[in-house]
């Protein structure tokens, strides 16, 4: 883990925003030498910073058939030619997916924004709504990395419509209906989530398997974070507070990952002053 | 079927509009190429489009911008798949508006799901086993038709089977119906006369559907000699006797990208992605002016991409590998 925490009386405390704060907090979690199925979007800015700070030998896999590839930003597809640069193979899916993901070798499954519930459920799948539906994209390999991968990380928006008690459709397995559900599934038991939000880390309580706070972000208070998810999470018993920014952080972030903006919105940067 | 069975060893090199009219018949099973904004077989599917040939069910892993293209032009029955969306360009409008419509039938599997379909239909078996789906209502039918339309649905054989491993009973699996399209259509970098194809750079699904097919259509950047695959056997992504047509098309992806030749083009693929969103008539107007009204799809680049831009695409693409 990379020291988060800058000088208390530094002069100059970098301004940042909330979604550069939660790709830096994802990024965190992973850890040196794991391997990490991981997609487009905030992930992938989460992983190559990882790369790039504390985490130098993460080995990215990516669903198009890219076996770890020293990715040049700023990639806007799994098939974008930006994702294969340098890769150590250009494989196929059932390569990725069947011979590393279902066969047990990937550590972190990486998944972006989506309706996640109390058990950590995810649907990318659809929405009923009074006058039919609303068709989201589909399962891709999400569903897969739920499936087979042995910790999940998801970064969203912290947002009420997000968070519901139960998901419309499960696309991607949490823990189901709770403790023993992935086992009574056939799922591998050796499973975790954690969901880095711009209010708050939520994981998985080990007991109940329901997603708990575990951190909050700068600023904000657990009713804060009740407010604005549809379950009532519990807590971890100490909830920290997610570290801020170093410099160099927000540097590799902002000059070598995203400098066109196309992930980080540029809307939201103005935004938290510390 | 809708052709004779494939003479083997005969030079396969024909147009695009031939093999799509030899081997593509109405209410195909058509297996798609590429993966969102990478390596799109759009000259065939421009092709598929200007003939007309409806009904179809397109199958594939993910479905992008030709698929949405063939939806658009109301060609498209069915759809199964495990995602329709093009990532930092936006879902798949005319994919999306179809399936909350109804007027779109749609089969949700995860994309590894879909793979090891595809990987039973190239060895010949009926089905294949994954531990993907556990616990998940992807097991289920219900995934695209309103919830008010489903007592309309017809009854089906079930989607997939959850079984136990017989050789250890506490493990389960999710058993996979076999896949093997009527005609897949895929563009890729070099092939020879006789279809012998070098896919270079990421290969999707791309392997197994073209091995499962009873037909395969492939357009190329390049054609290239049959010595020079000799020369280099380990290069051949898939041999001979799994292809049927030869096209050679130049920029036949285009706005897509082929690794190790053009980047894809962002202007082109937002100019449609706008007109998909907007639905009719813009994309009726799109389609029009786009695939209808170009004779050949090089008449199409030389109307939406001037010589320069294509060039820039290449230079793109160069300084990337």
């Amino acid at each position: 883990m990379p020291s988060g925490a800058r000088p208390r009386r530094a002069p100059a405390a970098p301004a940042y925003s909330r979604q550069e704060l939660m790709v830096i907090e994802a990024a965190r979690h992973l850890r040196d030498g794991d391997i990490v199925f991981v997609g487009t979007g905030l992930p992938m800015l989460a992983t190559t910073l990882a790369q790039r700070t504390h985490a130098p030998n993460v080995a990215m896999v990516i669903e198009s058939g890219v076996i770890a590839p020293r990715v040049r930003p700023t990639p806007i597809s799994v098939s974008d030619p930006k994702v294969m640069y340098r890769a150590v193979k250009l494989g196929t899916l059932r390569e990725v997916l069947g011979c590393l993901l279902q066969r047990g070798l990937i550590d972190v499954g990486f998944l972006g924004g989506a309706q996640i519930d109390r058990f950590a459920n995810i649907n990318s799948t659809l929405i009923p709504r009074p006058d039919g539906i609303r068709r989201l994209p589909g399962s891709g390999g999400a569903n897969d990395m739920a499936s087979h991968c042995r910790r999940l990380l998801v970064i969203t928006h912290h947002e009420k419509r997000r968070f519901p008690e139960r998901c419309d459709y499960i696309t991607s397995p949490g823990f189901l209906d709770g403790p023993g559900g992935r086992e009574r599934a056939g799922l591998r038991a050796d499973f975790s989530v954690t969901v880095v939000t711009d209010l708050a880390v939520m994981d998985n309580d080990p007991q109940t398997y329901e997603l708990r706070i575990e951190g909050l972000m700068p600023g904000v208070t657990p009713d804060d974070v009740l407010a604005q998810t549809g379950f009532r999470p519990g807590q971890a018993p100490t909830v920290r507070d997610v570290a801020p920014p170093s410099q160099e952080d927000l540097r590799v972030l902002r000059e070598e990952l995203d400098p066109a903006r196309i992930y980080l919105k540029a809307e939201e940067t103005a935004s938290v002053r510390r | 079927m809708v052709s004779p069975p494939r003479s083997r060893t005969a030079e396969k090199v024909m147009s695009a509009a031939e093999a799509v009219a030899r081997f593509v018949g109405q209410g195909a099973v058509l297996g798609m190429g590429g993966q969102n904004i990478g390596r799109c077989p759009m000259a065939l599917t421009h092709e598929i489009i200007r003939q007309r040939i409806a009904n179809l069910t397109v199958v594939g892993c993910n479905l992008s911008i030709s698929m949405d293209q063939l939806v658009g032009a109301g060609l498209v029955r069915r759809c199964e798949c495990g995602t329709g969306n093009l990532e930092r360009f936006g879902t798949t409008f005319c994919w999306r508006r179809g399936i909350e419509a109804g007027t779109l039938e749609i089969e949700d599997y995860s994309h590894l799901a879909m793979v090891s379909r595809f990987l039973a239909g190239e060895m010949g078996i009926p089905f294949m086993p994954t531990r993907s789906l556990l616990g998940s209502d992807l097991l289920e039918q219900r995934t695209g038709a309103a919830p008010s339309a489903e007592t309309a649905e017809e009854p089906r054989s079930p989607k997939v089977f959850v079984t136990e491993n017989p050789w250890n009973p506490s493990e389960r699996v999710v058993l996979v119906r076999a896949l093997q399209p009527d005609v897949s259509i895929v563009h890729v970098q070099r092939a020879d006369p006789i279809g012998n194809v070098i896919i270079e750079g990421f290969a999707t699904h791309e392997p197994e559907m073209l091995r499962a097919s009873h037909h395969v259509i492939v357009s190329c950047e390049e054609l290239i000699p049959t010595d020079e695959i000799r020369a280099h056997p380990a290069r051949t992504t898939v041999p001979f006797m799994h292809i049927d047509a030869v096209v050679v098309q130049p920029y036949g992806a285009y706005p897509t990208s082929v690794y190790g030749h053009y980047d894809y083009d962002a202007d082109r693929i937002t100019a449609y992605q706008d007109a998909a969103r907007a639905g009719s008539p813009a994309i009726d107007e799109y389609l029009q002016r786009h695939v209808h009204d170009p004779s050949t799809f090089d008449d199409y680049l030389r109307r939406a991409a001037d010589p320069q831009r294509l060039q820039t695409l290449r230079a793109a693409m160069r300084e990337m590998m």
